[in-house]
């Protein structure tokens, strides 16, 4: 068995999952959540809702990734899974800690942002979009500049009714295309394909953080990615970032969950808009706009750098 | 159930306009080019699949996405979810079906099923066609390449957008099979009735043109309401627009002021070689007598 530390909660396995918090048995507790191989039906009996490759029936859940694999989740604490067709489990296991993992967070009832985090003076600065946004990529390029690694994909929220909020790691490493890792100069520290058919690779960050053993960080802002382009590209500077007020935070926040159409179907609407008081509480919610490009990645990370020194998050450059 | 009607071309060959011409037949007040929907608006877009199918359509392979698509548009038709050109309720004469655009040519998965998901959720495709003698500057201009490469890209029956495998692109892959190929699978598949709407003739007369396509499809527009709309969408207020506050579907490296080009008909016969015009003609000869652009017997 394999135990790890995935958002917050104390997870064990049937088989080894690359690129997450390793951890020790706990030997005087249950773990949260247990993942496991197992027989899994195709269809639900009696489903309340769908979609082309999803039913959910009560607290169950069924997700079917076609001639890949599939798996159910159950109420937040248990996701069982079987490969289809000729897969082997190393080509299914990135659906199961990804979207299977993040689609039980929604069961557990917990906050959970697409989004990749880093380090800025001892606490975590997301960066929220949707796929293909640069959300790695940035988390990668601040980590060569000395940012910690805390999250690449998923971002789970916790204390949001008061007090501090925090951020917990969601594993240790950054997940990047092979255009990206040549880009940043990374391809010393790339490891094993995400799937054996795609160029996408586990890469150890640069940075370590105090997320690593999995420990979760103070929120310090939530940054929404936004590409340059017409009409703002025509009309401003190259990159800028622009706060949000509370009602359009409470807007991007939402949009910004990851699986934004499991928030409505779950009834927790209520659930991102208490995040999003909380990130505004936390240092606030803001609106980042630049090209995506690599030949502008230090001048993004610069911008990023200057807008903390004025919001007194760091000291100093890095 | 809510059909689709596909708004299908191979790219630079008058989608856009024709997207903006509908949209404007819906509205009440002029609409502009950067409001008549977003990325989101695509068959191919990536996002939307994302959203829908509750896993990252990035970490499949192009050829295990194009396994799952057809029922994700099974199943946005049988909801109406897909968020369309048009439709925003009201009088919009076009609030029967989602219209969709796509790049996709019509092509079967590995399983044998249509991509699109076949003739029962479908009303009917628009097939948009401009004259390739056209397509290839405005192809080259889009996609920073040569004249010489986008007529080699037009001949290729592999071609592709957002076909890359080293880097994630921003939409889902559509083959294109080349421009010939692209029209051919159109005409060829049974399942969906086509309608042909020609670049040209929007250009002739868009008011006309438009209201033979929709009469085609059934659909009554008054005549007052198809010159408004195309008035609207006409190509110096387009260009217009996007020379004041740029185009959002736009290549970034465009720039400012370069998607809608010149939007003219003809205008290869200044801006090809003879050689390259002669290559187009021979490589598309019996699309192009099909759709017009060459006597019939020269294909």
């Amino acid at each position: 068995m394999f135990h790890y530390v995935m958002s917050g909660l104390r997870v064990t396995s049937d088989l080894a999952m690359p690129g997450l918090i390793e951890t020790a048995a706990a030997a005087d507790a249950a773990p949260d959540v247990r993942i496991r191989q197992g027989e899994v039906p195709l269809a639900l009996a009696a489903c309340d809702t769908s979609g082309p490759n999803w039913q959910m029936a009560g607290d169950r859940f069924l997700l079917r990734i076609p001639g890949i694999v599939r798996m159910t989740l159950d109420a937040g604490t248990a996701i069982t899974w079987q490969c289809e067709g000729e897969t082997r489990p190393e080509d299914a296991l990135i659906f199961i800690s990804g979207s299977g993992f993040g689609l039980l967070m929604h069961q557990h009832g917990r906050c959970i942002m697409h989004g990749s985090a880093v380090e800025v003076g001892g606490r975590a600065v997301l960066f929220c979009g949707p796929s293909g946004a640069g959300k790695s990529t940035l988390a990668a390029a601040m980590a060569a500049r000395g940012f910690g690694h805390v999250a690449d994909d998923q971002c789970v929220l916790s204390g949001l009714s008061g007090g501090e909020v925090l951020v917990h790691p969601d594993g240790r490493a950054h997940k990047l295309w092979e255009q990206a890792i040549t880009k940043l100069d990374l391809a010393e520290r790339s490891g094993a394909p995400v799937r054996s058919a795609l160029r996408k690779f586990f890469v150890a960050p640069h940075a370590t953080s105090a997320a690593d053993s999995g420990a979760a960080l103070p929120l310090a802002g939530i940054y929404i990615l936004a590409e340059a382009r017409a009409p703002d590209l025509v009309k401003g500077d190259r990159v800028t970032i622009t706060p949000f007020n509370l009602a359009d935070a409470a807007i991007a926040v939402r949009a910004n969950a990851y699986r934004p159409a499991m928030v409505e179907r779950l009834g927790q609407a209520g659930l991102y808009l208490q995040a999003a008081a909380a990130a505004q509480r936390s240092g606030g919610v803001f609106r980042l706009v630049r090209p995506m490009n690599f030949a502008v990645m230090d001048e993004v990370i610069d911008a990023l750098v200057r807008h903390w020194q004025d919001t007194g998050l760091a000291e100093r450059v890095a | 159930m809510k059909p689709i009607v596909w708004l299908a071309s191979f790219p630079k060959c008058g989608n856009t306009w024709a997207r903006l011409l509908l949209a404007n037949l819906g509205a009440q007040e002029a609409r502009s080019i950067n409001s008549i929907g977003t990325g989101d608006g695509i068959a191919s877009s990536r996002r939307r699949f994302d959203d829908v199918c509750l896993i990252a359509s990035g970490l499949l392979t192009h050829e295990e996405c194009d396994a799952m698509r057809p029922a994700l548009y099974r199943h946005l038709a049988a909801r109406g979810g897909l968020r369309a050109t048009t439709g925003e309720g009201g009088d919009d004469p076009l609030g029967a079906f989602q219209w969709i655009k796509s790049h996709d040519a019509w092509t079967s998965t590995a399983a044998g099923e249509p991509l699109l998901g076949g003739g029962t959720i479908a009303h009917a495709a628009v097939l948009i066609v401009r004259d390739p003698r056209d397509v290839v500057a405005s192809l080259a201009n889009h996609n920073g390449q040569t004249l010489e490469e986008a007529a080699a890209m037009m001949a290729d029956p592999e071609s592709a957008f957002a076909g890359r495998s080293d880097r994630q692109p921003h939409q889902l892959r559509q083959s294109l099979l080349g421009w010939s190929g692209y029209y051919r699978s159109w005409i060829e598949q049974t399942e969906v009735p086509v309608h042909v709407l020609r670049y040209e003739d929007l250009q002739a007369g868009a008011a006309d043109a438009l209201g033979a396509l929709l009469a085609a499809l059934g659909i009554a527009v008054e005549p007052a309401r198809l010159e408004r709309a195309a008035q609207w969408s006409a190509f110096e207020r387009v260009q217009a627009q996007e020379a004041e506050s740029g185009f959002h579907e736009a290549p970034v490296k465009l720039g400012t002021g370069r998607f809608f080009r010149s939007g003219r008909s003809g205008g290869w016969r200044e801006e090809l070689s003879e050689d390259l015009r002669l290559r187009i003609e021979r490589d598309h000869a019996a699309m192009m007598a099909r759709f017009g652009y060459l006597p019939e017997g020269k294909g």
